[in-house]
């Protein structure tokens, strides 16, 4: 009974921690979008590419889905079904990246980072790709160590905390997105 | 993770999944359609989309409550 009190405080004081970090980051992301009204309040040039953007938005929350899959997987034991989402969601990363480098490539050519809004445009989407990259990065973390270690009841906040920074990112996308591609 | 079955915890999914997306095409032609002063809507409708993900994908009431 003792020992359970334990780890259930040590589990919480871990979401606290991990929670203070996502807090701490959402002031970076807030900073940054702020720059964007500052800089250039809500004009927008006419060639941001707004299908793209939609469609690697759909494509990273269906990532927030399938990681919310693969963290129930391992909280109820499930490990393939585990392996199965955690390898899912980091190929839809994957694929955002992708997304995100076509829209470096035609922003370079319509609106260069020397321009006002290409500087917003490529800080905001740089900086949040290399938060989708760390975040591929850890969900790798806790597939490796889920070849060593059994994920269940209790024992999965490896999983949780990975998942929980992976959903942070979405979020982060869901106010960066209509900020860099539909305010007009 | 909570006491709700599995199947149950899969459906949740699929169904914050469902109004995310539905307020995803709502955000893409509000910003589209709307070609002048539509900030404040798809300010709204951000902070809508946001909500679903903290509170039933990150599970935000751990914060106050523990295990949901």
């Amino acid at each position: 009974m003792a020992a359970t009190t334990h780890q259930e405080q040590r589990l919480d004081l871990h979401r606290l921690g991990l929670w203070m970090f996502i807090f701490s980051e959402s002031f970076l992301f807030l900073a940054l979008l702020s720059t964007r009204y500052y800089l250039q309040g809500v004009q927008r040039p006419a060639e941001v590419n707004q299908p793209l953007g939609l469609a690697i938005s759909m494509v990273l929350l269906l990532s927030s889905l399938s990681a919310y899959r693969g963290e129930t997987c391992a909280a109820y034991g499930d490990q393939r079904g585990f392996r199965r989402n955690i390898l899912f969601t980091m190929g839809l990363g994957l694929l955002f990246l992708v997304g995100v480098a076509v829209e470096w490539y035609e922003g370079f050519h319509f609106f260069p980072p020397s321009a006002g809004y290409g500087t917003v445009f490529f800080t905001l989407t740089g900086f949040h790709a290399f938060h989708v990259l760390t975040g591929l990065l850890v969900l790798a973390a806790v597939l490796v160590r889920g070849r060593k270690v059994q994920y269940g009841p209790g024992n999965y906040w490896g999983v949780e905390g990975a998942v929980k920074y992976w959903h942070f990112v979405d979020v982060a996308w869901v106010f960066i997105y209509p900020t860099l591609y539909l305010v007009s | 993770m909570g006491r709700r079955s599995l199947g149950a915890k899969m459906r949740l999914g699929y169904g914050v999944f469902g109004v995310l997306m539905a307020i995803e095409l709502v955000e893409y032609a509000v910003g589209t359609r709307v070609r002048s002063g539509n900030w404040p809507y798809l300010a709204v409708l951000a902070v809508i989309g946001a909500w679903p993900i903290l509170a039933y994908f990150m599970h935000i009431r751990q914060l106050r409550k523990g295990e949901e």
